[in-house]
């Protein structure tokens, strides 16, 4: 089984995601990213509430290299040939099972405490 | 402070240092001078944060190592799968369990031979066992001296020194 052909069971069982995991995917969903870009970009998304550090940063990209979650190019527009960074349509898929997780978590949470308070 | 990053990522298995050493320091160059103008405190926190996430990575990484790829990926979900070179082997442990049971066999011989001598003799019998004081001292000498050979030899296999991870190269080419 390649990873491409994993079953929905297999992709939940990696779930769920934690925090600066689910920052840095998503920091990756709309472009291509270089370390550093990465780093401000979850800070940003976060209102400078998760600040990675490299070690926790290179740390997650590896695992998620390990697991075809991402690929690692080189980047040409720069001079310095900086490596960068973006989601695999494997991880994309991954992502996306995680985002309908949360708003399903989200949605049964919303219903529980409305009957609550009602 | 860059040369001191380059030695702390010392601490990391050399394959990870060839893929990420030169993106990491570059990396932490632009964090460094971006906080260089912020003040001394948050300056102190960086630094902090630096050290104490690399620190942190590298033994999740010597971890990796030892565990294999896939442990990465399941520590999302707080899991970890033991790699099959590493499993306890069962004939260890059948061992042991033979002898504990001949453990076990000599103390309940030793019972009946004590048992079975003539009590007419106060001198001979029954006999009482012995209460060393120095013993307790030994055992714990003992335990001392194991604790620090199996932190020792923890550290040496976390670095791929203990000459196991030889073993395993060897039995992965022989297929």
């Amino acid at each position: 089984m390649t990873l491409y052909d994993m079953s929905h069971e297999a992709i939940m069982e990696q779930l769920p995601l934690t925090e600066p995991v689910l920052l840095i995917l998503l920091s990756l969903a709309g472009e291509p990213r270089h370390g550093y870009s990465i780093l401000k970009d979850v800070e940003r998304m976060s209102d400078g509430r998760v600040l990675l550090s490299t070690g926790t940063l290179y740390g997650a990209l590896r695992r998620l290299l390990d697991g075809d979650w991402i690929e690692r190019f080189e980047e040409r527009e720069t001079s310095r040939g900086r490596q960068a960074y973006r989601l695999t349509a494997h991880g994309r898929r991954n992502l996306q099972s995680e985002i309908t997780r949360m708003k399903h978590l989200t949605r049964l949470a919303s219903l529980r405490v409305a009957a609550k308070e009602s | 402070m860059l040369t001191a990053y380059r030695r702390l990522l010392l601490f990391y298995p050399a394959e990870h240092r060839e893929q990420f050493e030169q993106e990491m320091v570059d990396v932490f160059g632009e964090a460094q001078a971006e906080n260089q103008d912020k003040g001394a405190i948050a300056q102190g926190a960086f630094y902090v944060r630096e050290i104490a996430g690399l620190l942190k990575g590298a033994v999740r990484e010597h971890f990796r190592v030892v565990f294999g790829a896939h442990a990465g990926l399941s520590l999302y979900a707080r899991r970890f799968t033991m790699r099959d070179g590493f499993r306890f082997p069962k004939t260890t442990a059948v061992l042991m369990t033979i002898i504990l049971a001949g453990l076990m066999l000599a103390i309940k011989r030793g019972e009946d031979i004590a048992n079975s001598l003539p009590h007419v003799t106060p001198q001979i019998g029954p006999i009482q066992p012995m209460h060393s004081a120095l013993l307790p001292p030994i055992a714990l000498i003992f335990a001392g001296f194991y604790a620090a050979g199996l932190i020792g030899w923890a550290i040496l296999f976390a670095l791929r020194r203990s000459g196991v991870h030889r073993l395993d190269e060897i039995s992965a080419e022989r297929k």
